[in-house]
């Protein structure tokens, strides 16, 4: 079974050089920057071309590198790029709607849970089997839960797009690009409703913009 | 934890189920929009096409992106925990995730479904598993290191009887 659970764990005992050996005492050795820069390795004595003079250098992948815009990286979470923005915003704002939802679909399959008839022969109050109810409240789950959760991730996908848009459009990330995505997204939402619903939703969209720009300064 | 064959692409376990999430709900969303966008431009009337395109779009694109996404961010948050029962990467992971992921989605049509669906999404995982594997070795084949080749003999002495 250990391709199931994975087989234990062993100890690796890592051999203690003994002193002198490896050009230095390993037990004086307090961190690797010391064992860089002693004396048994002089960057100088290399060749010129190498660039060893200088400090130490770090290996920087470029798929790892965070955003370069002005004004990225104050969000909760480091940021690569439009997509991480794209993915780690929509998943979260969907994840909060599909609970939220859910936490209204409880509320409300709890509310009309079914009632027992009475027996008409025993004049007696027949119980509700306790699958109906399970079955009437995890019917309002996935019929409420679902429904926010997708307008809230729809709401997410467009106002990424247009915010990853302007920034780089106006080459940096500020909270003016924040408002209008939330403006835009928010009228484009229910743009097939008509000129009085787009404004309510875009004003909506704009206040909860507004109060993500917030959050990200209280935070920082 | 011994485990070469980590994948160090991704984001680290519990942060990354969130980016899941939000990654197959966007590639459903939008594929869902392209995808009822023209089959509602075809399947409209003449003069009608383009509000037919968007009420389509409207009414399924959401509900697309919302299958994509439980899928994607439920079998994100199995692999995750199973990654971290089993404190190992490999292919058994996905598919315990798919089989976790199948059962779960049909966990309300009773045990018989339930375990029906869940084995089919283990027999899908594990084709796309070993459809990745092979084509894996399959690059590793044909970028395997060359030998270099010999160095020009040096003109040394001529060899006897030459």
């Amino acid at each position: 079974m250990s391709w199931l659970f994975g087989s234990k764990q062993e100890k690796k005992e890592t051999p203690v050089a003994p002193a002198g050996q490896a050009g230095f005492d390993a037990n004086q050795i307090s961190d690797i920057s010391s064992i860089l820069k002693s004396n048994t390795l002089d960057p100088t004595k290399l060749h010129p071309l190498a660039g060893l003079d200088k400090d130490i250098e770090y290996l920087d992948l470029d798929e790892e590198k965070l955003t370069s815009l002005e004004g990225a990286g104050n969000g909760l979470l480091p940021s690569r790029g439009w997509t991480d923005d794209l993915c780690y915003g929509t998943g979260t704002v969907y994840v909060l709607g599909l609970g939220l939802g859910g936490i209204r679909g409880l509320n409300e399959g709890l509310k009309n849970l079914p009632q027992g008839r009475v027996d008409p022969v025993t004049n007696q109050l027949r119980p509700v089997p306790f699958k109906l109810k399970l079955n009437t409240v995890l019917n309002q789950v996935t019929k409420f839960g679902p429904h926010m959760g997708n307008n809230a991730g729809v709401l997410a996908i467009m106002y990424n797009l247009i915010d990853s848009s302007l920034d780089n459009i106006r080459n940096k990330h500020d909270d003016l690009n924040s408002l209008a995505a939330g403006f835009l997204s928010g009228a484009l939402f229910r743009s097939s409703k008509g000129l009085k619903p787009m404004g309510y939703s875009a004003g909506a969209m704009t206040l909860v913009a507004a109060a993500w720009c917030g959050l990200k300064r209280v935070i920082n | 934890m011994s485990t070469p064959e980590a994948d160090h692409s991704r984001d680290p376990c519990p942060i990354v189920i969130l980016s899941d999430f939000g990654g197959a709900f966007s590639m459903g969303a939008i594929g869902g929009s392209i995808w009822h966008g023209i089959k509602g431009f075809r399947n409209s009337p003449y003069g009608e096409r383009r509000i037919g395109a968007i009420s389509a779009i409207k009414a399924r694109a959401p509900v697309v992106g919302g299958n994509f996404g439980t899928w994607g961010g439920l079998f994100s948050f199995y692999d995750c925990s199973i990654k971290a029962i089993r404190k190992r990467e490999d292919a058994w992971n996905a598919i315990l995730a798919g089989f976790c992921v199948g059962g779960s989605l049909a966990i309300r049509g009773g045990p018989k479904h339930t375990f029906n669906s869940a084995v089919t999404c283990a027999c899908v995982l594990a084709v796309f598993e070993g459809v990745g594997m092979m084509f894996q070795r399959y690059m590793a084949w044909a970028n395997k290191p060359v030998a270099m080749p010999l160095p020009e003999q040096q003109a040394g002495p001529a060899p006897l009887g030459a």
